[in-house]
Protein backbone atom coordinates (compact mmCIF):
# COMPACT_ATOMS: atom_id res chain seq x y z
CA UNK A 1 0.00 0.00 0.00
CA UNK A 2 1.33 3.41 -0.88
CA UNK A 3 1.78 5.91 1.86
CA UNK A 4 0.23 9.20 0.93
CA UNK A 5 2.65 12.05 0.64
CA UNK A 6 2.47 14.02 3.86
CA UNK A 7 0.33 17.07 3.51
CA UNK A 8 1.47 19.78 5.82
CA UNK A 9 -1.45 21.72 7.17
CA UNK A 10 -0.39 25.10 8.44
CA UNK A 11 -2.22 26.41 11.45
CA UNK A 12 -3.49 29.93 11.00
CA UNK A 13 -2.17 32.66 13.24
CA UNK A 14 -3.53 35.80 14.79
CA UNK A 15 -2.00 38.90 16.24
CA UNK A 16 -2.50 38.91 20.01
CA UNK A 17 -2.26 41.77 22.46
CA UNK A 18 -2.85 41.48 26.17
CA UNK A 19 -4.79 44.25 27.94
CA UNK A 20 -4.48 42.83 31.44
CA UNK A 21 -2.24 45.57 32.80
CA UNK A 22 -4.96 47.28 34.82
CA UNK A 23 -5.83 44.01 36.59
CA UNK A 24 -2.33 43.48 37.94
CA UNK A 25 -1.70 44.32 41.57
CA UNK A 26 2.08 43.90 41.81
CA UNK A 27 2.63 47.65 41.96
CA UNK A 28 -0.05 48.23 44.58
CA UNK A 29 0.92 48.66 48.21
CA UNK A 30 -1.52 48.18 51.03
CA UNK A 31 -1.40 51.15 53.37
CA UNK A 32 -4.40 50.40 55.52
CA UNK A 33 -6.92 51.83 53.08
CA UNK A 34 -10.56 50.89 53.23
CA UNK A 35 -13.01 50.34 50.42
CA UNK A 36 -14.23 53.93 50.51
CA UNK A 37 -11.37 54.74 48.14
CA UNK A 38 -12.48 52.42 45.37
CA UNK A 39 -16.08 53.56 45.75
CA UNK A 40 -14.95 57.17 45.47
CA UNK A 41 -12.99 56.43 42.30
CA UNK A 42 -15.96 54.53 40.86
CA UNK A 43 -18.48 57.23 41.71
CA UNK A 44 -16.31 59.98 40.37
CA UNK A 45 -15.52 58.36 37.05
CA UNK A 46 -19.07 57.19 36.44
CA UNK A 47 -20.59 60.47 37.55
CA UNK A 48 -18.43 62.48 35.17
CA UNK A 49 -19.55 60.12 32.44
CA UNK A 50 -23.24 60.31 33.32
CA UNK A 51 -23.10 64.08 33.57
CA UNK A 52 -21.89 64.12 29.97
CA UNK A 53 -24.87 61.99 28.93
CA UNK A 54 -27.51 64.15 30.64
CA UNK A 55 -27.64 66.89 27.97
CA UNK A 56 -28.72 64.21 25.46
CA UNK A 57 -31.25 62.76 27.81
CA UNK A 58 -33.07 65.53 29.68
CA UNK A 59 -31.23 68.79 29.18
CA UNK A 60 -33.90 70.98 30.72
CA UNK A 61 -33.66 69.54 34.23
CA UNK A 62 -31.22 70.82 36.86
CA UNK A 63 -28.63 68.45 38.28
CA UNK A 64 -28.01 68.48 42.01
CA UNK A 65 -26.34 66.53 44.78
CA UNK A 66 -28.26 64.48 47.32
CA UNK A 67 -28.02 67.12 50.03
CA UNK A 68 -29.08 69.79 47.58
CA UNK A 69 -32.49 68.22 47.05
CA UNK A 70 -35.49 70.43 47.58
CA UNK A 71 -38.93 69.10 48.22
CA UNK A 72 -41.10 68.98 45.13
CA UNK A 73 -38.41 70.22 42.78
CA UNK A 74 -37.83 67.97 39.78
CA UNK A 75 -34.16 67.34 39.22
CA UNK A 76 -31.54 64.76 38.35
CA UNK A 77 -29.26 63.16 40.90
CA UNK A 78 -26.34 60.81 40.28
CA UNK A 79 -24.91 58.47 42.85
CA UNK A 80 -24.11 54.91 43.89
CA UNK A 81 -27.01 52.60 44.61
CA UNK A 82 -27.20 50.71 47.86
CA UNK A 83 -29.73 47.92 48.16
CA UNK A 84 -30.99 47.23 51.62
CA UNK A 85 -31.67 43.50 51.77
CA UNK A 86 -33.40 41.83 54.69
CA UNK A 87 -32.05 38.38 53.95
CA UNK A 88 -28.48 39.38 53.20
CA UNK A 89 -26.20 37.69 55.73
CA UNK A 90 -24.72 40.15 58.15
CA UNK A 91 -21.53 39.49 60.10
CA UNK A 92 -23.21 40.79 63.23
CA UNK A 93 -25.68 37.91 63.17
CA UNK A 94 -22.84 35.63 64.20
CA UNK A 95 -22.51 37.57 67.42
CA UNK A 96 -26.16 37.84 68.26
CA UNK A 97 -27.07 36.06 71.47
CA UNK A 98 -30.25 34.53 70.11
CA UNK A 99 -29.55 32.31 67.21
CA UNK A 100 -32.37 30.69 65.40
CA UNK A 101 -32.19 27.12 64.25
CA UNK A 102 -31.99 28.22 60.64
CA UNK A 103 -28.44 28.29 59.24
CA UNK A 104 -26.75 31.65 59.13
CA UNK A 105 -25.96 31.69 55.46
CA UNK A 106 -27.99 30.19 52.68
CA UNK A 107 -26.07 29.92 49.42
CA UNK A 108 -28.89 30.79 47.10
CA UNK A 109 -30.61 34.04 46.26
CA UNK A 110 -31.04 36.59 49.05
CA UNK A 111 -33.79 38.63 47.52
CA UNK A 112 -36.93 39.61 49.34
CA UNK A 113 -39.97 41.59 48.35
CA UNK A 114 -39.13 44.19 51.02
CA UNK A 115 -35.76 45.11 49.50
CA UNK A 116 -35.32 48.84 49.03
CA UNK A 117 -32.83 51.02 47.22
CA UNK A 118 -30.93 54.03 48.51
CA UNK A 119 -28.88 56.47 46.44
CA UNK A 120 -25.65 57.75 47.93
CA UNK A 121 -23.02 60.31 47.00
CA UNK A 122 -20.38 62.11 49.07
CA UNK A 123 -22.88 64.54 50.52
CA UNK A 124 -25.54 62.12 51.73
CA UNK A 125 -28.00 59.39 50.95
CA UNK A 126 -31.67 59.33 50.10
CA UNK A 127 -34.19 56.52 50.08
CA UNK A 128 -35.65 55.82 46.66
CA UNK A 129 -39.34 55.34 46.09
CA UNK A 130 -41.72 54.81 43.23
CA UNK A 131 -42.24 51.88 40.91
CA UNK A 132 -39.83 52.81 38.11
CA UNK A 133 -36.71 51.54 39.82
CA UNK A 134 -37.00 47.83 40.51
CA UNK A 135 -34.92 46.57 43.45
CA UNK A 136 -34.88 43.12 41.85
CA UNK A 137 -32.85 44.40 38.91
CA UNK A 138 -30.29 46.63 40.59
CA UNK A 139 -27.55 45.80 43.06
CA UNK A 140 -25.38 47.72 45.51
CA UNK A 141 -22.51 49.39 43.73
CA UNK A 142 -24.05 50.45 40.43
CA UNK A 143 -23.86 54.13 39.59
CA UNK A 144 -26.95 55.57 37.91
CA UNK A 145 -28.59 58.89 37.17
CA UNK A 146 -32.14 59.38 38.39
CA UNK A 147 -34.79 61.85 37.41
CA UNK A 148 -37.39 62.54 40.04
CA UNK A 149 -38.28 64.70 42.98
CA UNK A 150 -38.18 64.65 46.74
CA UNK A 151 -41.46 63.83 48.46
CA UNK A 152 -42.72 65.21 51.74
CA UNK A 153 -41.79 61.92 53.38
CA UNK A 154 -38.14 62.62 52.57
CA UNK A 155 -37.94 59.96 49.88
CA UNK A 156 -36.87 60.55 46.30
CA UNK A 157 -39.63 59.52 43.93
CA UNK A 158 -37.97 58.13 40.81
CA UNK A 159 -39.57 59.03 37.50
CA UNK A 160 -36.85 57.89 35.12
CA UNK A 161 -33.47 56.15 35.16
CA UNK A 162 -30.33 56.86 33.19
CA UNK A 163 -27.86 53.98 32.85
CA UNK A 164 -24.48 54.69 31.34
CA UNK A 165 -25.30 52.17 28.58
CA UNK A 166 -22.77 50.44 26.35
CA UNK A 167 -19.40 52.16 26.12
CA UNK A 168 -18.03 53.24 22.73
CA UNK A 169 -16.68 50.44 20.61
CA UNK A 170 -13.93 50.38 18.01
CA UNK A 171 -15.48 49.35 14.75
CA UNK A 172 -14.50 46.05 13.22
CA UNK A 173 -12.99 46.36 9.75
CA UNK A 174 -15.48 45.33 7.12
CA UNK A 175 -13.09 43.54 4.79
CA UNK A 176 -13.84 39.87 4.44
CA UNK A 177 -11.82 37.85 6.81
CA UNK A 178 -11.12 34.18 6.70
CA UNK A 179 -12.56 31.72 9.16
CA UNK A 180 -10.49 31.74 12.31
CA UNK A 181 -11.72 30.09 15.44
CA UNK A 182 -11.20 30.69 19.14
CA UNK A 183 -12.00 27.85 21.53
CA UNK A 184 -13.35 28.68 24.99
CA UNK A 185 -13.48 26.10 27.75
CA UNK A 186 -13.89 26.35 31.51
CA UNK A 187 -14.48 24.20 34.56
CA UNK A 188 -12.08 21.43 33.52
CA UNK A 189 -11.69 20.56 37.23
CA UNK A 190 -8.84 18.15 36.61
CA UNK A 191 -8.52 15.91 39.63
CA UNK A 192 -12.12 16.07 40.74
CA UNK A 193 -14.35 13.02 40.84
CA UNK A 194 -16.69 14.47 38.21
CA UNK A 195 -14.06 15.16 35.60
CA UNK A 196 -13.45 12.63 32.86
CA UNK A 197 -9.82 12.61 31.71
CA UNK A 198 -10.75 11.01 28.42
CA UNK A 199 -13.11 13.88 27.58
CA UNK A 200 -10.41 16.47 28.14
CA UNK A 201 -7.91 14.38 26.15
CA UNK A 202 -10.40 14.23 23.29
CA UNK A 203 -10.70 18.00 23.36
CA UNK A 204 -6.93 18.44 23.32
CA UNK A 205 -6.53 15.92 20.52
CA UNK A 206 -9.19 17.62 18.43
CA UNK A 207 -7.69 21.08 18.88
CA UNK A 208 -4.16 19.93 18.12
CA UNK A 209 -5.25 18.03 15.03
CA UNK A 210 -4.51 14.55 16.27
CA UNK A 211 -8.03 13.37 15.60
CA UNK A 212 -9.87 12.61 12.43
CA UNK A 213 -9.08 12.76 8.76
CA UNK A 214 -7.65 15.57 6.68
CA UNK A 215 -10.91 17.44 6.57
CA UNK A 216 -11.24 17.46 10.33
CA UNK A 217 -7.60 18.35 10.71
CA UNK A 218 -8.19 21.19 8.29
CA UNK A 219 -10.90 22.54 10.56
CA UNK A 220 -8.62 22.19 13.58
CA UNK A 221 -5.91 24.11 11.72
CA UNK A 222 -8.24 27.10 11.69
CA UNK A 223 -8.30 27.26 15.50
CA UNK A 224 -5.96 30.10 16.37
CA UNK A 225 -6.40 30.50 20.12
CA UNK A 226 -7.60 28.66 23.21
CA UNK A 227 -8.93 30.37 26.35
CA UNK A 228 -9.42 28.42 29.56
CA UNK A 229 -11.73 30.43 31.78
CA UNK A 230 -11.07 29.22 35.30
CA UNK A 231 -11.53 26.22 37.57
CA UNK A 232 -9.02 24.13 35.70
CA UNK A 233 -7.92 22.11 38.69
CA UNK A 234 -9.64 20.62 41.71
CA UNK A 235 -7.20 20.49 44.60
CA UNK A 236 -8.12 17.68 47.02
CA UNK A 237 -8.97 19.97 49.91
CA UNK A 238 -9.78 17.08 52.22
CA UNK A 239 -6.05 16.62 52.73
CA UNK A 240 -5.68 20.13 54.11
CA UNK A 241 -6.75 19.84 57.71
CA UNK A 242 -4.20 21.99 59.45
CA UNK A 243 -1.78 19.18 60.15
CA UNK A 244 1.59 18.72 58.53
CA UNK A 245 1.28 16.83 55.31
CA UNK A 246 2.95 13.46 54.95
CA UNK A 247 5.04 13.20 51.81
CA UNK A 248 2.52 10.77 50.38
CA UNK A 249 -0.22 13.35 50.81
CA UNK A 250 1.97 16.08 49.41
CA UNK A 251 2.33 14.23 46.15
CA UNK A 252 -1.41 13.53 46.13
CA UNK A 253 -2.05 17.24 46.52
CA UNK A 254 0.00 18.12 43.50
CA UNK A 255 -1.21 15.28 41.25
CA UNK A 256 -4.11 17.20 39.67
CA UNK A 257 -1.98 20.17 38.71
CA UNK A 258 0.69 17.87 37.23
CA UNK A 259 -1.98 16.14 35.17
CA UNK A 260 -3.28 19.51 33.99
CA UNK A 261 0.22 20.62 33.05
CA UNK A 262 0.75 17.54 30.88
CA UNK A 263 -2.39 18.27 28.91
CA UNK A 264 -1.72 22.00 28.68
CA UNK A 265 1.75 21.26 27.32
CA UNK A 266 0.12 19.37 24.48
CA UNK A 267 -2.05 22.37 23.66
CA UNK A 268 0.69 24.97 24.11
CA UNK A 269 2.97 23.02 21.79
CA UNK A 270 0.46 23.62 19.01
CA UNK A 271 -1.18 26.99 19.48
CA UNK A 272 -1.46 29.98 21.84
CA UNK A 273 -3.22 29.26 25.10
CA UNK A 274 -4.53 31.62 27.78
CA UNK A 275 -5.34 30.23 31.21
CA UNK A 276 -7.31 32.24 33.74
CA UNK A 277 -7.68 31.47 37.45
CA UNK A 278 -11.12 30.66 38.79
CA UNK A 279 -12.76 30.48 42.21
CA UNK A 280 -11.42 26.96 42.88
CA UNK A 281 -7.95 27.42 41.46
CA UNK A 282 -4.75 27.91 43.50
CA UNK A 283 -4.77 31.68 43.08
CA UNK A 284 -5.74 34.56 45.33
CA UNK A 285 -9.37 34.86 46.37
CA UNK A 286 -10.28 38.47 45.78
CA UNK A 287 -10.77 39.98 42.36
CA UNK A 288 -8.83 40.75 40.25
CA UNK A 289 -7.34 37.29 40.59
CA UNK A 290 -3.67 37.27 39.69
CA UNK A 291 -2.24 34.89 37.10
CA UNK A 292 -1.52 31.33 38.18
CA UNK A 293 2.15 31.03 38.91
CA UNK A 294 4.47 29.66 36.21
CA UNK A 295 6.00 27.18 38.61
CA UNK A 296 2.68 25.31 38.66
CA UNK A 297 3.17 24.58 34.97
CA UNK A 298 6.79 23.54 34.48
CA UNK A 299 6.01 21.85 31.18
CA UNK A 300 3.72 24.35 29.49
CA UNK A 301 5.40 27.53 30.68
CA UNK A 302 8.45 26.56 28.63
CA UNK A 303 6.42 27.55 25.58
CA UNK A 304 5.90 31.21 24.83
CA UNK A 305 2.48 30.29 23.50
CA UNK A 306 1.43 29.58 27.07
CA UNK A 307 0.06 32.64 28.85
CA UNK A 308 -1.12 32.73 32.43
CA UNK A 309 -3.63 35.56 32.68
CA UNK A 310 -5.60 37.48 35.26
CA UNK A 311 -9.27 37.11 36.02
CA UNK A 312 -10.92 39.27 34.60
CA UNK A 313 -9.04 38.88 31.33
CA UNK A 314 -8.97 41.32 28.47
CA UNK A 315 -7.12 40.90 25.19
CA UNK A 316 -7.23 41.76 21.52
CA UNK A 317 -6.96 39.26 18.71
CA UNK A 318 -6.67 40.90 15.30
CA UNK A 319 -8.38 44.04 16.57
CA UNK A 320 -11.31 42.10 18.00
CA UNK A 321 -11.56 42.96 21.68
CA UNK A 322 -12.30 40.16 24.12
CA UNK A 323 -13.28 40.57 27.76
CA UNK A 324 -14.22 37.82 30.16
CA UNK A 325 -14.26 36.44 33.66
CA UNK A 326 -14.32 33.03 35.29
CA UNK A 327 -17.87 33.57 36.47
CA UNK A 328 -17.62 35.18 39.90
CA UNK A 329 -19.15 38.48 38.78
CA UNK A 330 -22.26 36.94 37.27
CA UNK A 331 -22.67 34.31 39.99
CA UNK A 332 -22.65 37.04 42.61
CA UNK A 333 -25.21 39.07 40.69
CA UNK A 334 -27.42 36.02 40.67
CA UNK A 335 -27.41 35.93 44.46
CA UNK A 336 -28.53 39.52 44.84
CA UNK A 337 -30.76 40.20 41.86
CA UNK A 338 -32.79 38.34 39.29
CA UNK A 339 -32.91 38.08 35.53
CA UNK A 340 -34.37 35.69 33.02
CA UNK A 341 -30.99 34.16 32.20
CA UNK A 342 -27.27 34.60 32.82
CA UNK A 343 -26.89 36.46 29.54
CA UNK A 344 -29.17 39.16 30.89
CA UNK A 345 -26.88 39.63 33.90
CA UNK A 346 -23.98 39.95 31.49
CA UNK A 347 -25.83 42.50 29.41
CA UNK A 348 -26.61 44.52 32.52
CA UNK A 349 -22.96 44.66 33.55
CA UNK A 350 -22.13 46.03 30.11
CA UNK A 351 -24.89 48.61 30.22
CA UNK A 352 -23.79 49.67 33.70
CA UNK A 353 -20.22 49.74 32.34
CA UNK A 354 -18.98 47.80 35.34
CA UNK A 355 -17.76 44.19 35.30
CA UNK A 356 -18.49 43.47 38.92
CA UNK A 357 -20.73 46.07 40.57
CA UNK A 358 -21.18 43.98 43.70
CA UNK A 359 -17.44 44.18 44.40
CA UNK A 360 -16.35 45.01 47.09
CA UNK A 361 -19.72 44.75 48.84
CA UNK A 362 -20.34 41.03 48.50
CA UNK A 363 -17.57 40.02 46.11
CA UNK A 364 -14.00 40.01 47.36
CA UNK A 365 -11.95 42.77 45.81
CA UNK A 366 -8.57 44.43 46.29
CA UNK A 367 -8.89 47.89 47.90
CA UNK A 368 -7.60 50.03 45.06
CA UNK A 369 -7.12 53.68 45.93
CA UNK A 370 -6.63 55.49 42.68
CA UNK A 371 -8.84 53.61 40.24
CA UNK A 372 -11.57 51.05 39.78
CA UNK A 373 -10.20 48.53 37.28
CA UNK A 374 -13.59 46.91 36.70
CA UNK A 375 -14.99 49.92 34.89
CA UNK A 376 -15.47 49.07 31.23
CA UNK A 377 -14.13 51.93 29.16
CA UNK A 378 -14.20 50.40 25.72
CA UNK A 379 -16.91 48.03 24.61
CA UNK A 380 -15.64 44.53 23.88
CA UNK A 381 -16.71 42.65 20.75
CA UNK A 382 -16.81 39.37 22.64
CA UNK A 383 -17.77 39.13 26.31
CA UNK A 384 -17.47 35.71 27.94
CA UNK A 385 -18.16 34.30 31.38
CA UNK A 386 -16.94 30.88 32.49
CA UNK A 387 -18.15 28.11 34.78
CA UNK A 388 -21.82 28.44 33.99
CA UNK A 389 -24.41 25.69 34.05
CA UNK A 390 -25.13 25.64 30.36
CA UNK A 391 -23.93 27.00 27.05
CA UNK A 392 -25.80 30.15 26.07
CA UNK A 393 -25.02 32.89 23.63
CA UNK A 394 -26.59 36.05 22.28
CA UNK A 395 -25.65 39.02 20.15
CA UNK A 396 -26.57 42.38 21.65
CA UNK A 397 -26.62 45.74 19.97
CA UNK A 398 -25.98 49.20 21.35
CA UNK A 399 -27.50 52.55 20.52
CA UNK A 400 -24.36 53.68 18.70
CA UNK A 401 -23.94 50.60 16.56
CA UNK A 402 -21.99 48.55 19.07
CA UNK A 403 -22.27 44.80 18.59
CA UNK A 404 -21.30 42.38 21.33
CA UNK A 405 -21.29 38.60 21.32
CA UNK A 406 -22.17 37.34 24.82
CA UNK A 407 -21.03 33.83 25.68
CA UNK A 408 -21.74 31.70 28.74
CA UNK A 409 -19.14 28.93 28.83
CA UNK A 410 -20.43 25.78 30.56
CA UNK A 411 -18.47 23.70 33.03
CA UNK A 412 -16.61 21.14 30.95
CA UNK A 413 -16.43 18.50 33.69
CA UNK A 414 -20.23 18.43 33.90
CA UNK A 415 -21.29 19.02 30.30
CA UNK A 416 -18.36 18.06 28.08
CA UNK A 417 -19.07 21.18 26.04
CA UNK A 418 -16.56 23.74 24.80
CA UNK A 419 -17.48 26.85 22.82
CA UNK A 420 -16.04 27.79 19.44
CA UNK A 421 -16.22 31.34 18.12
CA UNK A 422 -15.65 32.28 14.50
CA UNK A 423 -13.80 35.60 14.40
CA UNK A 424 -14.98 36.33 10.89
CA UNK A 425 -18.64 36.82 11.80
CA UNK A 426 -18.68 36.48 15.61
CA UNK A 427 -20.80 33.36 15.37
CA UNK A 428 -20.61 30.70 17.99
CA UNK A 429 -21.20 27.02 18.16
CA UNK A 430 -20.77 24.32 20.77
CA UNK A 431 -18.21 21.56 20.59
CA UNK A 432 -19.30 18.65 22.68
CA UNK A 433 -17.38 15.54 23.62
CA UNK A 434 -18.92 12.33 24.82
CA UNK A 435 -17.31 9.16 25.98
CA UNK A 436 -20.39 7.08 26.68
CA UNK A 437 -21.16 4.47 24.11
CA UNK A 438 -24.69 3.20 24.01
CA UNK A 439 -24.65 -0.54 23.92
CA UNK B 1 0.19 87.03 108.10
CA UNK B 2 -2.70 85.59 106.10
CA UNK B 3 -5.88 87.05 107.36
CA UNK B 4 -9.26 87.74 106.04
CA UNK B 5 -9.94 86.29 102.66
CA UNK B 6 -8.23 82.88 102.45
CA UNK B 7 -9.62 82.41 99.01
CA UNK B 8 -7.28 84.98 97.64
CA UNK B 9 -4.32 82.97 98.88
CA UNK B 10 -5.14 79.83 96.96
CA UNK B 11 -5.25 79.78 93.18
CA UNK B 12 -8.78 79.95 92.01
CA UNK B 13 -10.08 77.11 89.88
CA UNK B 14 -11.47 78.29 86.62
CA UNK B 15 -15.12 77.53 86.10
CA UNK B 16 -15.76 75.65 82.93
CA UNK B 17 -13.45 73.13 81.30
CA UNK B 18 -10.64 73.61 78.84
CA UNK B 19 -6.99 74.10 79.36
CA UNK B 20 -6.04 76.94 77.15
CA UNK B 21 -6.20 75.01 73.89
CA UNK B 22 -7.77 77.12 71.25
CA UNK B 23 -10.83 75.18 70.28
CA UNK B 24 -14.52 76.05 70.22
CA UNK B 25 -16.46 75.80 73.47
CA UNK B 26 -18.23 72.46 73.65
CA UNK B 27 -21.85 71.90 74.75
CA UNK B 28 -23.30 73.62 77.80
CA UNK B 29 -23.07 70.66 80.13
CA UNK B 30 -19.30 70.77 80.21
CA UNK B 31 -19.25 74.08 82.10
CA UNK B 32 -20.57 72.31 85.19
CA UNK B 33 -18.08 69.48 85.32
CA UNK B 34 -14.45 69.83 86.28
CA UNK B 35 -12.59 67.61 83.85
CA UNK B 36 -9.16 66.24 84.52
CA UNK B 37 -8.28 65.19 80.99
CA UNK B 38 -8.97 66.97 77.79
CA UNK B 39 -9.96 63.77 76.05
CA UNK B 40 -12.87 63.09 78.35
CA UNK B 41 -14.52 66.45 77.81
CA UNK B 42 -18.18 66.20 76.95
CA UNK B 43 -17.56 67.45 73.48
CA UNK B 44 -19.69 66.74 70.45
CA UNK B 45 -16.70 66.67 68.15
CA UNK B 46 -14.47 63.62 68.57
CA UNK B 47 -10.94 64.93 68.78
CA UNK B 48 -8.21 62.46 67.97
CA UNK B 49 -5.16 62.47 70.15
CA UNK B 50 -3.09 63.95 67.31
CA UNK B 51 -4.82 67.30 67.47
CA UNK B 52 -4.16 67.73 71.15
CA UNK B 53 -0.63 66.42 70.84
CA UNK B 54 0.35 68.76 68.03
CA UNK B 55 -0.58 72.10 69.45
CA UNK B 56 -1.12 74.84 66.99
CA UNK B 57 1.35 76.81 69.03
CA UNK B 58 4.05 74.74 67.35
CA UNK B 59 5.35 77.20 64.83
CA UNK B 60 6.74 74.52 62.57
CA UNK B 61 3.30 73.21 61.74
CA UNK B 62 1.49 76.44 61.49
CA UNK B 63 0.68 77.74 58.03
CA UNK B 64 1.63 74.74 55.92
CA UNK B 65 0.08 72.08 58.08
CA UNK B 66 -3.22 73.94 58.33
CA UNK B 67 -3.45 74.17 54.55
CA UNK B 68 -2.66 70.48 54.23
CA UNK B 69 -5.21 69.57 56.87
CA UNK B 70 -7.83 71.53 54.96
CA UNK B 71 -6.86 69.51 51.89
CA UNK B 72 -7.24 66.28 53.88
CA UNK B 73 -10.68 67.22 55.11
CA UNK B 74 -12.02 68.39 51.77
CA UNK B 75 -14.70 65.92 50.73
CA UNK B 76 -14.44 66.70 47.06
CA UNK B 77 -11.13 64.86 46.80
CA UNK B 78 -12.44 61.72 48.41
CA UNK B 79 -11.45 59.90 51.59
CA UNK B 80 -8.00 60.69 52.94
CA UNK B 81 -7.33 57.56 55.02
CA UNK B 82 -4.98 54.94 53.71
CA UNK B 83 -3.31 57.12 51.11
CA UNK B 84 -0.32 59.38 51.24
CA UNK B 85 -1.23 63.04 50.72
CA UNK B 86 0.72 63.19 47.49
CA UNK B 87 -1.01 60.08 46.11
CA UNK B 88 -4.36 61.62 46.96
CA UNK B 89 -3.39 64.86 45.29
CA UNK B 90 -2.29 62.97 42.19
CA UNK B 91 -5.53 61.04 42.12
CA UNK B 92 -7.51 64.27 42.37
CA UNK B 93 -5.43 65.68 39.53
CA UNK B 94 -6.04 62.62 37.38
CA UNK B 95 -9.79 62.69 37.98
CA UNK B 96 -9.89 66.29 36.79
CA UNK B 97 -10.73 67.83 40.15
CA UNK B 98 -8.08 70.60 39.83
CA UNK B 99 -6.58 70.49 43.30
CA UNK B 100 -4.51 73.59 44.20
CA UNK B 101 -0.98 73.51 42.88
CA UNK B 102 0.52 74.81 46.15
CA UNK B 103 -0.34 71.57 47.88
CA UNK B 104 1.71 69.61 45.38
CA UNK B 105 4.71 71.90 45.77
CA UNK B 106 4.42 71.77 49.57
CA UNK B 107 4.33 68.00 49.58
CA UNK B 108 7.14 67.62 47.10
CA UNK B 109 9.36 69.91 49.13
CA UNK B 110 9.21 67.32 51.86
CA UNK B 111 8.86 69.66 54.82
CA UNK B 112 5.33 68.66 55.71
CA UNK B 113 3.87 65.36 56.89
CA UNK B 114 3.52 62.93 54.00
CA UNK B 115 0.49 61.23 55.46
CA UNK B 116 -2.88 62.57 56.35
CA UNK B 117 -3.96 63.77 59.74
CA UNK B 118 -5.47 60.52 60.95
CA UNK B 119 -2.82 58.18 59.61
CA UNK B 120 -1.90 55.54 62.13
CA UNK B 121 -4.59 56.74 64.55
CA UNK B 122 -7.58 54.95 63.14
Amino acid sequence: MEIDAEKHLQRKQSLYESLDEKFRIEKETYRGQQYSQIYFARLHMMRTLIYSLIPNWKPHLPVCTVLGLEEGKECIIVGTLYKHMKLKPCILDEYSKERSVAPLVKPHNFMHSDDSLVLEDESGRVKLGGTMLLPSVYVTGTVVGLHGKETSAGEFLVQDILDADLPPQIELPLKSREDKYVVFVSGLSVGSSTSNPLQFQLLVDHITGHLGDEKEQGIAAQIVHVVIAGNSVAVPRGLLNGQNLASKDQSRLSEPIKELDILLTQIAAGLPLDIMPGPDDPANFSLPQQPLHRCLFPGSSAYNSFRSCTNPHSFELENIRFLGTSGQNVDDLEKYSEAKDKLEFMERTLRWRHLAPTAPNTLGCYPFTDRDPFLIESCPHVYFVGNQDKYETRLIKGSEGQVVRLICIPKFCETGVAVVLNMRNLECHALSFGTEFSS
Amino acid sequence: MASGNMKGYFKQKKSGGGRGIAKPKPSKKSTKIQPTHVATLGSDVVQPSTLSAHNLQDDEYDGNETVLRQFDMNMAYGPCLGMSRLARWERAQRLGLNPPKEIETLLKQGKARADCLWDGCV
